[in-house]
């Protein structure tokens, strides 16, 4: 990791000194840049992906956009199954993050998924389906409106996207969609843990025959129905969707309420307790 | 050294045009250069040399070692532990290797070690590419393993071939799977006049084929045992192997040859893959109660009496891949839902 950082804050300084440059001696190119619809300065990517550009002004867009060593992105260098490889994000030294937003450059669907940490601290742990070796960018939105990027390269032998789920080899699968498990605890005085796994096929319609059909959208609220935290979730999260992340809770017991819902209206509900600080 | 005719007359043209235009040092400096890069194409050509040796390891039984390394371009996969044994009449062979560029060396090495005697059985101890994708070389009715690992290698075998050929490249050219003619379910056979006990086991995975020879006492345990290197995981099922190490430790023997690393007189072989297993279990079930995510379990320290382990971290994370989602859907307490 350690020598990741010094990486990106070597490439950090080249890019601040090109921006330099750049200014200074291509008015001509800003201007052009400007007129073309692309109203920041996109720095170089540490992970050299041909769709870096791209991925800024699809799924990064609107701010300043800023490499910054403090969104620690954690994944394997080479994915062990490329069906289910982790991804864990940590942008908790970071003050004000609005939202996160998780992309697999190199996948059919990049989009893995969007994290809105309300009442929450800045950290997703999810999975993800990778279609080859792919840069992973994660932007953390402060509220300035500025994106903060890490990433991970992971290499991955192919088809992660496109093979049915493991599901589709168990004839009643249907009867299992949404069985929830689930490990709640609490972190500190002030934040809990929880880890939620469900089972759904998260099917990519990418596969020959089998129409996109993916959990969506999971809300967790607190006793009052104040919402935490809220995630969007796309096609490439891996089946039976893992996903860690940690509420802000008070220091007594502490009822959740999570939400989930997928692209076809199935609705799911479960409650989730954090024991008060005296239970530890 | 050796020069292709065609790097030979590249140089001479390079000559020519150069000696118009440089100084005699220039020139000398520059036909160093020349040089150099013609002796890389030797080079090169040597790095695709598994360049094998066997060691005997008991009377008339040759181990070839791979190295305790994780597949990658510079090992070509010969990561792993293969054996043959000269036999009354012949030949037996002990898993292939990683691609048929290995099966060619060891069936050369073969021929150089005990001459003109007939292989007369290549037995496979389980499906993973590492043992069983050199069987090209071989006869395939001579190549034999139980049902299952033949049934494994015919789902599985072309997704670990793509693999191969991401992690160690061009080593693994014109590599194709190639099944046991013979599915084994005997507790012996004989062999060219030796008796071989055949065990039937599983747990590294759902089918793991032990093979004794009779005569020297020497256990092919394959990867239920692993020594001085980290146990694999991809398709283990921990409760089982170590029940099946159980059943080895008890099994008389004089040598164990395990399926990586050396040779193991005393049976630590067993000890030491037992005791990362266990270890491994019960380092995952607290990860998984604790709701961390794969890649903080990933990032926890492991003991120091593992450091002997070779690839130690790096199997460890594979492992995490391999273990995290069975114990979670076995440890996770599940939840009423409301729909």
């Amino acid at each position: 990791m350690s020598e990741f950082f010094k990486a990106l804050k070597r490439s950090s300084l080249l890019m601040g000194w090109l921006l330099v440059c750049h200014v200074a001696f291509t008015p001509t190119l800003m201007a052009a840049q400007t007129s073309t619809g692309s109203p920041v300065d996109i720095p170089n990517d540490p992970f050299e992906s041909v769709m870096w550009k791209q991925m800024v002004e699809r799924y990064f867009p609107g701010g300043q956009v800023v490499f910054d060593s403090r969104v620690i992105v954690s994944a394997p260098k080479s994915a062990e199954n490329q069906f289910n490889v982790p991804v864990t994000v940590d942008a908790t030294a970071l003050d004000n993050v609005v939202e996160i937003v998780a992309v697999a450059d190199l996948n059919p669907i990049p989009h893995i998924l969007t994290v809105r940490p309300i009442e929450a601290l800045s950290f997703v742990g999810f999975r993800v389906k990778l279609q080859q070796g792919t840069p992973i960018h994660v932007g953390a939105r402060t509220s300035d409106g500025v994106w903060h990027i890490g990433g991970a390269y992971v290499d991955a032998s192919g088809g992660g996207c496109t093979a049915p789920a493991m599901a589709h080899g168990i004839s009643d699968w249907m009867k299992e969609l949404g069985t929830t498990r689930a490990s709640t605890r609490r972190e500190s005085p002030l934040s809990a843990r929880m880890t939620i796994r469900m089972r759904h096929p998260m099917d990519t319609g990418l596969a020959a025959g089998i129409p996109a059909f993916f959990m969506n959208e999971i809300t967790v609220r607190n006793a009052s129905g104040d919402a935490l935290a809220e995630l969007d979730l796309y096609e490439p999260v891996s089946e039976n969707p893992t996903i860690t992340i940690k509420p802000k809770v008070g220091e007594g017991v502490e009822q959740l309420q999570v939400s989930a819902r997928d692209n076809e209206g199935n609705e799911f509900g479960f409650p989730l307790t954090v024991p008060g600080v005296d239970a530890q | 050294m050796h020069k292709s005719p065609k790097m030979k007359q590249r140089s001479s043209t390079f000559q020519t045009t150069l000696n118009k235009k440089l100084s005699r040092r220039q020139f000398l400096q520059s036909a160093g250069a020349c040089c150099a890069y013609c002796a890389m194409a030797p080079a090169n050509a040597k790095l695709l040399d598994y360049q094998l040796s066997a060691t005997e390891i008991a009377s008339g039984t040759w181990a070839v070692h791979g190295r305790t390394e994780y597949f990658n371009l510079d090992n070509g996969g010969n990561i792993v532990n293969v054996a043959f044994i000269e036999v009354p009449d012949g030949i037996v062979v002990v898993d292939t290797g990683p691609s048929k560029r290995y099966g060619e060396a060891l069936l050369d090495l073969i021929q150089r070690t005990i001459p003109n005697k007939p292989i007369l059985r290549v037995y496979n101890t389980h499906h993973h590419p590492d043992h069983c994708f050199g069987n090209q070389v071989f006869d395939s009715s001579l190549i034999a393993a139980p049902q299952g690992v033949i049934d494994n290698l015919a789902s599985e075998g072309d997704a670990f071939a793509e693999n191969l050929y991401r992690l160690v490249g061009d080593w693994m050219r014109g590599t194709a799977i190639v099944l046991p003619g013979t599915a084994l379910d005997a507790d012996h056979e004989v062999v060219g006049g030796r008796r071989f006990s055949l065990f039937y086991l599983s747990g590294h995975t759902n089918s793991d084929f032990v093979v004794r020879d009779d005569e020297t006492g020497v256990l092919f345990t394959g990867d239920l045992a692993f020594m001085f290197r980290t146990p694999t995981t991809p398709h283990a099922d921990i409760a089982t192997w170590q029940t099946a190490i159980s059943t080895l430790d008890s099994t008389d023997r004089e040598l164990i040859f395990p399926g990586h690393g050396p040779q193991d007189k005393k049976g630590d072989s067993l000890t030491q893959t037992a005791d990362y297993l266990a270890w491994l279990d019960e380092n995952l079930r607290t990860s998984v109660e604790q709701g961390l995510t794969m890649n903080e379990a990933m990032a926890l320290p492991i003991p120091e009496r593992f450091n002997a382990l070779s690839v130690l971290r790096t199997e460890y994370e594979r492992s995490v891949v391999h273990l995290y989602p069975q114990l979670e859907d076995s440890v996770m307490q599940i939840i009423e839902i409301t729909r």
